[in-house]
């Protein structure tokens, strides 16, 4: 007997109850879909956390790890800022590097009238616009001329602006940082989400940053190569090149992104099996259910197997016919539950601001997965079928 | 066709054996239509089970068509029955949830024989037992002699030559019992060999020939061999 013919034949099985398969399958569409939710859910976030790492705009950024030898030569090394201007002309040399954006931070105290407040003042390189982080909300950017002629203008967080002004506008005021006068073009926006806080910040053009504080170096170093790929071997020759040039070993470091992508996934990856197995337990007692209910439809069938086999079903088919029908009635439920999965994952993830995917290989799986769970399932009460006596169940009432 | 040769049947029921069939000789030949009466719980459903391959002789060979029957494998004995036999229930045995053509069509599914010609050869087979305008009808919508026409219908459709017949006019009124047996004497005509066992002698008289059991023998040994 074909395939075709005992899903057929399941189907109709299946409809004679309706209300009962339908609750069965439930059972079967809930645990596949909190599966799919957790496994779209958890793939979505390491996407997005690899992304992060990755930073926008295909960007890395460079630190500076002195090595022991370094830190007794001179046990003040932390303190001074690592990057000399020479180095960002030569970073900016490298093929690979589109940009080298660089920036150097200080704590002052910023003054308006009789109010000083401490802020971390940095002074940014002309890259920086263009990478476009600064997002200004009152007022101007900096502009080109400011940072060419080193102008002594700057731009403040909203928070500072809260602080020092009330919230009055203070575009075209003069603040003192470091007690230097500094004239306010712009205010940046606040920053989005739940866990930002404002921060009391100045921005200033380096040019101004350098002759504030006397110092040329750069605290802060970010490369941004001309695409993804690139990425990785700009931040090397990066590395390598300033290793060179200040004669250190390896104190001069890329975040090695490789490895941070398989950190994140494998911690991803055992989060989505833990949460996913415990969706899994709601699988296994939908799982139950198909049993249970192919158990009492076998026994309320009977006569049925009986019939078939006077006719000349083989214990063989009579197996295959039920195993066919608790495959048919996980796979409709399976199939559900994916859709299911799949509309609540993008709810969960619209709420949550979280991305969630949902790939081929998962959807493929899952519809594998729910006709094992039937096979898993169906075949103590199929066996159970197959072994009747014909005989006894002919005469069954 | 039947060579039964000293079958005997015995069930263990606790510690005690009990022979339900013993040392029973038969010989039915093809094209014979025969009855199979005696009283109650004498053995002849049993008797009619291990001639369908339904079930197995404790000892003694059965041949079929010559062949031993007796050592088939399950799978063997369930092709027997789906090609060689043809079975019609006291109970009509139909499945509900199946309209008459698609009850018909149950032994041919078991055969594999494709859908169109499946569904030709069962409107072919209700047709001949007079249910051309009931093919789609359930079972619950047709009457006792009906269904049992529904069920001769599905016995025949594979064309086997045996049909067996246990009780077929024990739930239906003498008026259908009669049209029923007819049919059967028509399908005899055709060249089938028939079984019948019943109750009543007036089916009986339908048959050729009337093989009595009692006690799991049979009584009239002289008959036993058809001659
Ligand atoms: N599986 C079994 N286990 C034990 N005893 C059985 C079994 N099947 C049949 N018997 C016994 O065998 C005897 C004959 O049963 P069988 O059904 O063959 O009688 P029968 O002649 O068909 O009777 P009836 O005319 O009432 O249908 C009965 O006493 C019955 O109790
Ligand atoms: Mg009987």
């Amino acid at each position: 007997m074909s395939f075709f013919e005992n899903l057929k034949m399941a189907l109709s099985s299946l409809r004679a109850h309706k209300m009962r398969s339908i609750l069965t399958m439930l059972g079967i569409v809930i645990g596949v879909g909190a599966v799919i939710i957790v496994v779209a859910i958890g793939q979505g976030g390491e996407a997005m956390l690899k992304t992060q790492i990755t930073g926008p705009g295909n960007t890395i950024e460079m630190f500076y790890q002195p090595s022991d030898e370094e830190m007794r030569a001179n046990p003040n090394i932390l303190l001074q800022a690592p990057f000399k201007q020479e180095d960002i002309r030569a970073l900016e040399q490298i093929p690979e590097v589109k940009r080298v954006v660089a920036s150097s931070t200080q704590m002052s105290a910023a003054r308006f009238q009789k109010k000083s407040i401490d802020v971390s003042s940095t002074g940014v390189n002309q890259a920086y616009l263009q990478l476009n982080e600064l997002k200004v909300a009152k007022g101007r950017n900096l502009s080109t001329a400011d940072f060419l002629g080193g102008r002594r203008v700057g731009l403040i967080s909203s928070k500072l602006q809260e602080e020092l002004f009330k919230g009055n506008n203070p575009v075209g005021k003069i603040i003192t940082v470091a007690n230097q006068p500094i004239e306010i073009v712009g205010v940046l926006e606040k920053p989005s989400g739940l866990l930002a806080f404002g921060s009391m910040e100045v921005y200033l053009p380096f040019q101004t940053w350098k002759i504030i504080y006397g110092s040329s170096d750069f605290t802060q170093v970010t490369l941004q190569a001309a695409s993804a790929e690139q990425l990785q071997t700009a931040g090397k020759k990066a590395a390598n090149l300033l290793n060179k040039m200040h004669n250190t070993e390896k104190s001069y470091q890329v975040i090695n992104m490789e490895e941070m992508a398989q950190g994140i996934g494998q911690v991803t990856k055992i989060m989505t099996l833990i949460i996913g197995s415990i969706a899994g337990i709601s699988l296994f007692v939908g799982g139950i259910g198909v049993m249970n209910i192919m158990l009492v439809s076998v026994t309320e069938r009977t006569r049925e197997i009986g019939i078939r086999m006077a006719l000349g079903a083989t214990r063989g088919q009579v197996l295959t016919q039920f195993l066919i029908e608790s495959m048919t009635l996980t796979l409709i439920g399976g199939i559900i539950g994916i859709f299911l999965g799949w509309g609540a994952s993008g709810i969960v993830s619209f709420f949550a601001g979280w991305p969630s995917l949902i790939s081929w290989q998962v959807v493929v799986g899952g519809v594998l997965f729910s006709m094992i769970i039937g096979v898993i399932f169906g075949i103590l009460p199929a066996n159970k079928a197959s072994k009747l006596d014909p005989i006894e169940s002919l005469r069954y009432e | 066709m039947i060579q039964l040769e000293s079958i005997t049947r015995s069930f263990a029921l606790g510690k005690e054996q009990i022979n339900v069939l013993n040392d029973i000789s038969l010989t039915i030949h093809e094209g014979e239509f025969v009855a199979i009466m005696g009283p109650s719980g004498s053995g002849k459903s049993t008797l009619m089970n291990i001639i369908g391959c339904l079930d197995k002789p404790s000892s003694g060979h059965y041949l079929l068509n010559g062949e031993n029957v007796s050592d088939y494998s399950e799978k063997e004995l369930a092709s027997v029955r789906n090609r060689s036999i043809g079975f019609v229930f006291q109970q009509f045995h139909l499945l509900p949830r199946l309209t008459a053509v698609k009850n018909v069509e149950l032994p041919m599914i078991y055969a594999g024989i494709a859908k169109a010609e499946r569904q030709a050869r069962a409107e072919e087979a209700l047709a001949k037992m007079g249910l051309r305008d009931r093919m789609d009808h359930l079972p619950n919508a047709l009457s006792g002699g009906q269904k049992q026409r529904v069920a001769i219908a599905r016995a025949i459709v594979n064309k086997p030559k045996l049909i067996l017949a246990d009780e077929p006019t024990g739930a239906l009124d003498t008026k259908t019992s009669m049209s029923i047996m007819e049919q059967f004497q028509e399908l005899n005509r055709e060249g089938v060999t028939i079984v019948v066992v019943t109750h009543e002698p007036e089916v009986a008289e339908y048959t050729n020939r009337t093989i009595m059991v009692r006690d799991g023998r049979i009584q009239s040994p002289s008959v036993a061999d058809g001659r």
